[in-house]
């Protein structure tokens, strides 16, 4: 499997994360999407005519919209049952206003995107609070992850843009669920990082000690 | 400091005026080509110097006594230049360059790329003022790196050259990992927009016949986003010139060197003096 | 119920000021919370104890609220000089057989915990306040200043609203902290329940033209 892929781009790294979790090995294919703008040459648009990144190139199988290739990606982890299935496609929803909120402030106050920064702002904090008041909700159930006792594609499509939050000028200060849930995701076996969600150095032993 | 060049903008990226306005030291300023010159102005409309160097263009709200820095590595026949594009961080000028010179933080904030532990300690190096060129150097300094570059297989120790030309631009050298011989030359050029928020613009010119082009600013990208997440996490946002504020180690010298060559100059645009 | 009178904006600041939920912070975590206006780290060790410090690495200004915790040591993120429970530096890892001159310290403030709740002190004279019984249900952020609030809302140390009791903690630029409080034994759907009413409580007081 191959994936068009940018080092900055939370979406892509949604999909090197939910490979990296479920032990897939996928070969990826910088782009240089900023300044190179690659992924507006002919030959890009030729495979994805919306010019987004991640792409996702399995065989005769071309992905270009995340949830897809997260459910393309995700095996056992989308779900057994057509409930379960259902609950994860809300939140698979609901990552796509995160990534229109919160990742569109980051593109503003970190790379000059154009967009109104303050009301993507008020916007993801929205969406924050509603994220931590169903994390709280699972709590009470004993649950660290949003639809079951395991974690599913709704945490990995949710995860990278919350997590991004501070770069787009939004603090996650505020939210004490949100803060346990993205430790329980950052404790996974096989967890990866990327620029701006550093892994957790607790994990690894104090040299010396 | 207002004197010196600083960069603005990459040089294939200014559009035909009337063109585009950013901030320089907290004062508008525009940029655009005309007659397939770049020019720069202020706000009234004045003439700015304008100068482009290292795929980036430079100017000045004073009069620069002297032409842009050189880089006479960047001469060498071979060399791919990689403009990495910018970011926006809110932190000082001066602190993104401090941070761009230290390597004790490799181990934590670029783990298992840069450093990792338990490989954490920095070697003694030598620093000082070279007083002919009005530059800080340090040079001799060793670090152990899992992956030095894109190019790097395994970890293997690095030897670094760091200098600042300028206030808010500095440039390093390191062990070439495709031409031990040769240095790759890496360099960040600051913009101050503002005393506390400023525009980052990594550079290099590598001997790398292999990476992509892709590979080669990603790889750039990955290490500065992961440096911004500090960066705009130091209290305060001003870089503090009292050596009071806050404790330096052996590990520090060239930024101790940085802090007083700025203060000898009285650089002080986005540094935080010792009578606040 | 503790009911002392509201000390005005202008005289005494409270003594303790309410932080956390007990809940919200497992061991070998830290969290950046604001005080009277000074940001603090507050960080549990491994072994459960408490610390809470300005949120400042004397070596390089690094929030140490972004840092990790080994057993009882909380770690800078910038460069890993690490600090024991005291405040002291213990390891400097660009010089591992260093030992780190006694003067590099983090000034740290009293903290102390009581039935599920954080409060610190910066004098740590006296002790905080008694909730009892009172079990900790959630804390929340509301985008309006703690004396806006308690116009609305009342003095005293723990507010009853809507069947909630409220612990407020003033935040700079408009905002409050609500530590949520319920009556002892609610169990999971109780536990909701509340929640859901003190998000409701939230809308309400935003967008409150009488809570400016």
């Amino acid at each position: 499997m191959k994936l068009y892929d940018w080092v900055l781009s939370p979406d892509c790294y949604k999909a090197r994360l939910l490979a990296a979790l479920t032990g897939q090995s996928l070969t990826t294919v910088a782009t240089d999407v900023f300044p190179g703008k690659d992924h507006l040459t002919p030959a890009f648009r030729d495979m994805n005519p919306r010019a987004t990144l991640p792409v996702l190139v399995a065989g005769d199988l071309v992905l270009t919209e995340v949830p897809a290739i997260l459910i393309y990606l995700g095996g056992d982890w989308g779900g057994d049952n057509a409930t379960e299935r259902a609950r994860q496609a809300e939140w698979l929803t609901f990552s796509q206003r995160l990534a229109g909120t919160l990742g569109l402030a980051r593109r503003i106050d970190m790379m000059d995107a154009p967009g109104d920064l303050a009301q993507a702002q008020r916007d993801g904090t929205r969406l924050l609070r509603q994220l931590e008041a169903r994390l709280f909700d699972r709590q009470t159930l004993g649950h660290a992850f949003l639809t079951g006792p395991a974690p599913t594609l709704a945490d990995i499509a949710c995860f990278p843009d919350v997590m991004l939050a501070p770069d787009g000028g939004v603090s996650l200060a505020p939210y004490a669920a949100i803060r346990a849930w993205s430790r329980a995701i950052r404790s996974l076996p096989g967890f990866i990082e990327m620029p701006g969600i550093p892994r957790l150095h607790e994990l690894s032993p104090e040299p010396g000690a | 400091m207002k004197d010196c060049w600083f960069p603005v903008g990459a040089a294939d990226d200014i559009p035909s005026a009337p063109g585009r306005e950013t901030l320089l030291m907290g004062e508008p300023i525009r940029l655009f080509r005309k007659a397939g010159q770049i020019q720069a102005c202020d706000a009234e409309g004045r003439d700015l110097p304008v100068t482009v160097a290292y795929d980036h263009v430079w100017t000045s709200l004073g009069t620069p006594s002297q032409p842009i820095f050189a880089i006479p590595e960047a001469e060498e026949p071979g060399r791919r230049f990689v403009p990495c594009g910018h970011v926006r961080v809110a932190c000082s000028p001066l602190r993104a360059v401090e941070n761009f010179l230290d390597i004790a933080h490799f181990p934590f904030v670029h783990t298992d790329i840069l450093g990792a532990e338990p490989h954490t300690e920095v070697y003694r190096y030598e620093v000082k003022i070279r007083e002919e060129e009005d530059e800080v150097w340090a040079t001799k300094v060793r670090f152990y790196q899992p992956q030095a570059a894109k190019a790097a297989e395994g970890g293997q120790e690095i030897e670094y050259m760091y200098r600042v030309p300028l206030p808010t631009a500095s440039v390093l050298y390191k062990t070439c990992p495709s031409k031990p011989e040769a240095w790759d030359v890496i360099a960040i050029f600051v913009q101050p927009l503002t005393e506390t928020t400023c525009v980052a613009w990594p550079w290099m010119a590598l001997y790398d016949d292999t990476s992509s082009q892709a590979d080669l600013v990603g790889f750039q990208q990955m290490i500065f986003l992961q440096d911004r997440a500090i960066l705009e996490n130091q209290v305060p946002a001003l870089l503090p010139l009292d050596p009071g504020k806050e404790i330096p180690t052996r590990a520090d010298m060239t930024s101790i060197a940085y802090r007083r060559w700025l203060k000898s100059h009285d650089y002080t645009y986005g540094a935080q003096l010792e009578a606040q | 119920m503790t009911d002392t009178p509201r000390t005005p904006s202008q005289g005494t600041p409270p003594q303790w000021t309410p932080v956390a939920l007990s809940r919200d912070l497992a061991p070998a975590t830290a969290i950046p919370v604001i005080a009277e206006g000074t940001e603090l780290a507050l960080w549990r060790g491994r072994s459960g104890r408490l610390a809470a410090w300005h949120d400042r690495c004397p070596h390089r200004g690094m929030r140490l609220s972004q840092g990790f915790v080994r057993d009882d040591m909380l770690s800078c993120l910038y460069h890993g000089w690490r600090y024991d429970l005291e405040g002291q530096c213990r390891k400097i890892p660009a010089h591992p057989e260093l030992e780190p001159n006694k003067a590099i310290c983090v000034p740290a403030w009293s903290v102390t915990e009581a039935t599920g709740i954080i409060w610190v002190s910066e004098t740590g004279s006296g002790a905080p306040p008694d909730t009892g019984a009172l079990a900790p249900l959630r804390s929340l952020t509301v985008e309006r200043s703690e004396d806006a609030l308690r116009d609305h809302l009342g003095d005293g140390v723990v507010i009853e609203f809507d069947g909630l009791h409220l612990l407020l903690q003033g935040l700079p630029q408009g905002r409050c902290v609500l530590h949520a409080l319920t009556g002892p034994g609610l169990d999971a759907a109780g536990q909701r329940a509340a929640s859901h009413r003190l998000e409701a409580l939230r809308t309400r007081f935003e967008d409150s033209e009488d809570i400016a």
